[in-house]
């Protein structure tokens, strides 16, 4: 009753209620017992009830049984809400599910659940637009489960999130709001982590775990509704996704589609969907003041600090967010702002100042501590105190923190570019775009009016900044996207309609390295080893070591080092300890290389010693334990997929002379294509065929006497350096990728002379056995 | 094109062109062959270059410059690469042409060109480098504006120091001009004075430039005397010094008596002028401080009010009304 009372634009509630009340257990009277059977038949036919059979009493009694999937309205879905048993496990609900459902009808998105209910079902697809704090991301999905039933027809509900922890953290949230446990009717599934179950109606996956699933089920099938969240972000995989939907659209006319925007841009997903209809909900926030800066500044860092302090100093209570690039520099300022503040604490009365450091990488324990209330005044009466977040653009769109009232934008932010060209994918810092500034300068407006600090001037804004962020897909390598794009039964790659196709040598270098990895053949299809790399969550090149290595001898011990190679950085480097972090790392060097080394933290890590306290261990050894239990979760994983695939795991006795050379060679069958020769006499090297000038990234424990290495990731910063490096030799080269190394490719130069070297070499070796 | 008969060299167009291409082509074909010490030199001169331990800085330049050319160029634009490209083999079968854009065809925003890499190895600002850059165009701009402008002032300046050039001829005329119309007024009326012509007098001008004061002659064409004997008195120092050979003229030799002196032609009155040259004279001072134009105002006027002269007719008109001369100025008489 409460309900009805604090909402009396809707007076009939009650009387639905009531008249449901009335006509409770419809299922059990026995004169609409046919009704119930005619469903129940349906269902039958379809073949979907079998996996709710445990259910189906429960599913008679259900307030959702009599509605009509694709005709119900907010009104009726408010019913089945105010319980008192779940309307979908037929539990009874719990206390703290009602406290929810009060504030989750305060959401803004609440006033226009029937508006968004007609839209939904006048259209296959649908652009909903809403602002952060709009509640978009764990409402619509419910009211869509209200009205598309996807337990009945046996079929479950997607919502995508482009990022992990997002996926996680509001499955858990939309499990609470539910009233039910995590991994049933509510579940999540992202990369080498899948919590759902037979139960599951609405699972939150992250985008690329949805691309995953179209592999093997092209039109999806398992779906009846596909929600697209996030969708302004851009990520590769949403862009995938949305080009794939669009297709299936059409062959599956029973599919809806919702795609999720944050205001940006909206029109451009219409148009993109054939001029898909447009609901658009506000979101709660209030105006904010922009200022600029009267010139350029010289330091954007330093402005960023001083303008921090002087908001301190001068401005009312309320939080501020301070925008910057990346880890080193976020930690750097965060240390800054505090020895700062402390000293205006002391000598000028200021407040005191809490700052909280925010990026990607942190643990999540840290990251939550974002969320702690700002500091009380020092003393009675004093000036109060606040709290500085000084974080990457993850808390630009992804994370919601009340409180923050003014925002310091000096502009940047590290963003991944690829460039065919020189076939270089690295994280820059650049400039931010029109709309991120915007989005930037929102998160001042959450609680109360707030106030915006651009570090650049108007002008600037104007002319330098770019309109809207480039999408994911032009800034990266496609490789593995047309590797899943074929997969996906998608053979006409040029023609897919993506929202913004990438440039045509982007696709060439994607396909040519995809036939270098013999992935694909010359006519562009699938080949065996293709479709077995497909099947990894991995990048081409990886997927192909890891396929090889067991010709290698060496599988269990590529598998330890793909998983190494696709969490974060496992070694820790603190800037107070660089010494000490370094000799730590100098016991597990190995000479040859750096990924040996990794190697070599794995199995130490493995090993009784630190397993009997991984954490003090990882500690000791300035390892993060983090990545390396993530690494050991990555190898689970894959190592089912090697079983699942037959691929046999095998090692070479570790006292075999070729134990470490086993593991190299294998490593050259998957980064061929990342290979550097050194140069002359001095510390540089050239990268094979691109002929880019790179030093070894200081970081590596290999010497500058190897002639050849080849390389994780090719870094562009003001040097261009390559990482993680392992000395290999050239007569493995044009053994194991002769294709790659086919000599009359090569243009004159050192490279050739050396590779000739090298292969007359074999040759003459070649001779002497034959000759024997 | 191969025909090379020398005898028909001078006959028609064509074959002049054949001449020409031979005489491109001939130093190309018979290039001079490398000498024993000119090739080791060349080797160590090149094997130097290749030991050189590359500076920092230079490395980092070669490095970007490397990137960059790699990043301007498109790999479609080398038709030779691009044809054993397998990746473009497979999407020209798909039917991709270089040139197009991927994605459906109505999709007019779709990139031909990959997105450009821009690293950024500083901490400015947004807008600081065109800030910078634009700070940098206008400083280029106003230097050029500033040396236009002193290009104007010297057309300027040269024009008119020929001008005063010009002018100061005009003036030395006039002054010319007054000093004899005003000796020859002053022999008129000595004329009158004395009914005849006194054969004494016969050279009169001589006699008055040297014995008249400088001072009482008119300032106008005072300055033109003044020289004058300044010229006349260095030519007579310049002939005594080298009359007296080692001596200067004043040199005042005790072992000389009265005789000697006036033996040697050393007459004391001879040096009178110069003390009168050497005197100052504000009033020249103040005439010679004026500008060449007004000096010569001044001396046509003084010409016209004194003798009815008009130093641009170069006429003595009879009366003060001066009929038929058509102004003051120079260019009345355009």
């Amino acid at each position: 009753m409460t309900m009805a009372d604090r909402r009396p634009d809707e007076p009939d509630t009650s009387r639905a209620k009531r008249a449901r009340i009335g006509d409770m257990d419809p299922s059990a009277n026995p004169y609409l017992a046919h009704m119930y059977d005619v469903e129940k038949s349906e269902l039958n036919g379809t073949g979907y009830s079998a996996r709710n059979g445990s259910g189906n009493s429960s599913l008679t009694i259900s307030p959702l049984s009599h509605l009509k999937r694709h005709q119900t309205t907010a009104l009726q879905a408010h019913a089945a809400e105010d319980g008192p048993n779940n309307p979908f496990n037929n539990k009874p609900l719990s206390s703290n599910y009602f406290g929810i459902l009060k504030t989750r009808r305060d959401l803004p998105v609440h006033k226009q659940r029937q508006e968004f209910l007609d839209m939904f079902h006048s259209t296959q697809i649908l652009v909903f637009v809403g602002e952060t704090g709009s509640g978009k991301t764990t409402q619509i999905p419910q009211f869509i489960l209200f009205d598309d039933l996807p337990h009945f027809s046996g079929k479950l509900v997607a919502c995508t999130q482009p990022r992990r922890v997002a996926a996680m953290s509001v499955a858990q949230r939309v499990a609470n709001e539910l009233d039910v446990i995590l991994g049933e009717e509510v579940g999540y599934s992202i990369r080498f982590d899948d919590v759902s179950g037979p139960k599951t109606m609405l699972k939150y996956m992250t985008d690329g775990m949805l691309l995953r699933e179209a592999m093997h089920d092209h039109d999806l099938t398992r779906y009846s509704c596909i929600i697209l969240d996030e969708a302004h972000e851009r990520t590769l995989s949403t862009d995938i996704l949305m080009g794939l939907l669009k297709e299936v659209a059409l062959r599956r006319p029973d599919l809806k589609i919702v795609i999720m925007s944050a205001t940006l841009d909206a029109q451009k997903f219409q148009r993109y969907f054939n001029d898909a209809p447009l609901l658009a909900v506000p979101g709660r926030t209030h105006p904010v003041e922009i200022f600029y800066t009267p010139e350029p500044e010289r330091d954007y860092v330093e402005a960023a600090l001083r303008t921090v302090l002087q908001i301190h100093a001068t401005e009312s209570e309320g939080d501020i967010l301070l925008f910057l690039t990346g880890e080193e520099e976020i930690e750097d300022a965060c240390r800054k702002i505090s020895l700062e503040a402390d000293e205006m604490m002391r000598e000028a009365d200021a407040g005191p100042l809490k700052v909280y450091p925010l990026y990607g990488t942190l643990p999540p324990a840290q990251q939550q501590r974002i969320f702690e209330p700002a500091p009380p005044a020092a003393r009675q009466g004093g000036r109060p105190g606040r709290k500085v977040i000084v974080s990457t653009n993850i808390a630009e769109t992804s994370l919601t923190i009340d409180g923050i009232v003014y925002v310091v934008d000096p502009g940047f932010s590290k963003q991944k570019v690829y460039n065919p060209r020189i076939r270089v994918e690295s994280l820059l810092v650049s400039p931010i775009s029109k709309a991120s500034a915007q989005q930037r300068a929102g998160r001042a407006g959450r609680t109360r009016p707030g106030k915006c600090f651009r570090l650049y001037t108007e002008t600037a804004f104007k002319k330098e900044l770019i309109e809207q962020t480039y999408p994911e897909i032009l800034r990266s390598n496609l490789a593995n996207t047309v590797l899943e794009l074929k997969k996906l039964g998608i053979d006409d790659l040029v023609h897919f309609d993506l929202m913004d196709p990438p440039a045509p040598e982007t696709l060439m270098r994607a396909l040519e390295e995809l036939n270098y990895l013999a992935c694909l053949d010359d006519d562009g299809n699938l080949t065996a080893l293709g479709k077995l790399a497909s099947e990894f969550p991995l990048d081409p090149a990886l997927a192909v070591m890891l396929i090889s290595s067991p010709e290698f001898y060496c599988s269990n011990e590529i598998l330890s080092l793909t998983a190494l190679l696709s969490v974060p950085q496992i070694f820790v480097r603190p800037a107070s300890a660089k010494k000490r972090a370094d000799e730590m790392k100098a016991l597990f060097a190995h000479p040859d290389g750096d990924h040996l080394t990794m190697l070599n933290v794995y199995h130490a890590f493995k090993g009784a010693e630190a397993q009997g306290d991984p954490k003090r261990w990882c500690h000791e050894h300035f390892l993060s334990l983090r990545a390396l239990q993530s690494a050991d979760d990555v190898r689970q994983q894959l190592k089912r997929i090697m079983e699942k695939s037959e691929l046999e795991l095998l090692s070479t006795p570790f006292n075999d002379k070729n134990y470490y050379t086993n593991i190299r060679r294998a490593l050259v069958a998957g980064f061929f294509m990342q290979v550097a020769k050194k140069e002359g006499t001095g510390k540089t090297y050239k990268t094979i065929k691109d002929d880019q000038s790179v030093l070894l990234h200081p970081s590596t424990v290999l010497g500058v006497d190897s002639e050849w290495v080849v390389y994780n990731e090719f870094v562009l910063t003001t040097k261009n350096y390559v990482r993680t490096v392992t000395s290999v030799k050239p007569e493995w080269l044009l053994d194991i990728a002769p294709v790659y190394y086919d000599l009359s490719t090569f243009s004159k130069g050192e490279i050739k002379t050396a590779l000739q070297k090298a292969a007359d070499r074999i040759k003459r070796k070649q001779a002497q056995k034959g000759g024997r | 094109m191969a025909t090379q008969d020398p005898s028909s060299r001078n006959g028609s167009e064509d074959q002049e062109e054949d001449y020409m291409n031979m005489v491109i082509t001939e130093p190309d074909k018979h290039r001079e062959k490398e000498t024993y010490t000119q090739r080791r030199l060349r080797k160590e001169r090149e094997s130097e270059a290749r030991g050189r331990v590359k500076s920092k800085a230079e490395r980092a330049a070669d490095e970007a410059a490397a990137r960059e050319a790699a990043l301007s160029a498109s790999l479609f634009t080398d038709p030779e690469a691009a044809a054993k490209n397998k990746g473009l083999a497979m999407m020209a079968k798909m039917g991709f042409k270089p040139g197009a854009a991927l994605g459906s065809e109505g999709n007019t925003s779709a990139m031909t060109e990959p997105i450009g890499i821009s690293m950024k190895d500083d901490r400015g600002g947004v807008g600081l480098d065109a800030e910078k850059k634009r700070k940098f165009r206008e400083a280029v701009e106003k230097e050029g504006k500033r040396i236009k402008a002193e290009e104007g002032d010297y057309r300027e300046r040269v024009r008119r120091e020929r001008e005063e050039v010009r002018l100061d001829g005009m003036v030395g005329a006039a002054m010319r001009v007054a000093e004899r119309m005003d000796a020859e007024r002053e022999e008129q009326r000595a004329v009158d004075a004395l009914g005849c012509v006194d054969e004494s007098a016969e050279d009169p001008k001589k006699s008055a430039v040297s014995t008249k004061p400088l001072k009482s002659i008119n300032v106008l064409w005072r300055g033109l005397v003044r020289k004058r004997e300044e010229k006349e008195r260095d030519q007579r120092m310049r002939y005594d010094l080298q009359q007296s050979l080692s001596r200067l003229p004043t040199y005042d030799d005790t072992n000389e008596d009265a005789d000697d002196k006036r033996a040697l032609g050393k007459v004391p009155t001879q040096h009178r002028f110069i003390e009168d040259i050497e005197e100052e004279d504000p009033e020249l001072d103040e005439f010679n401080a004026l500008d060449p134009a007004e000096r010569l105002q001044k001396l046509v006027e003084y010409l016209r009010e004194e003798y009815n002269y008009c130093f641009w007719c170069k006429f003595s008109y009879p009366d003060k009304e001066m009929d038929g001369c058509p102004g003051l100025t120079e260019e009345d008489h355009d």
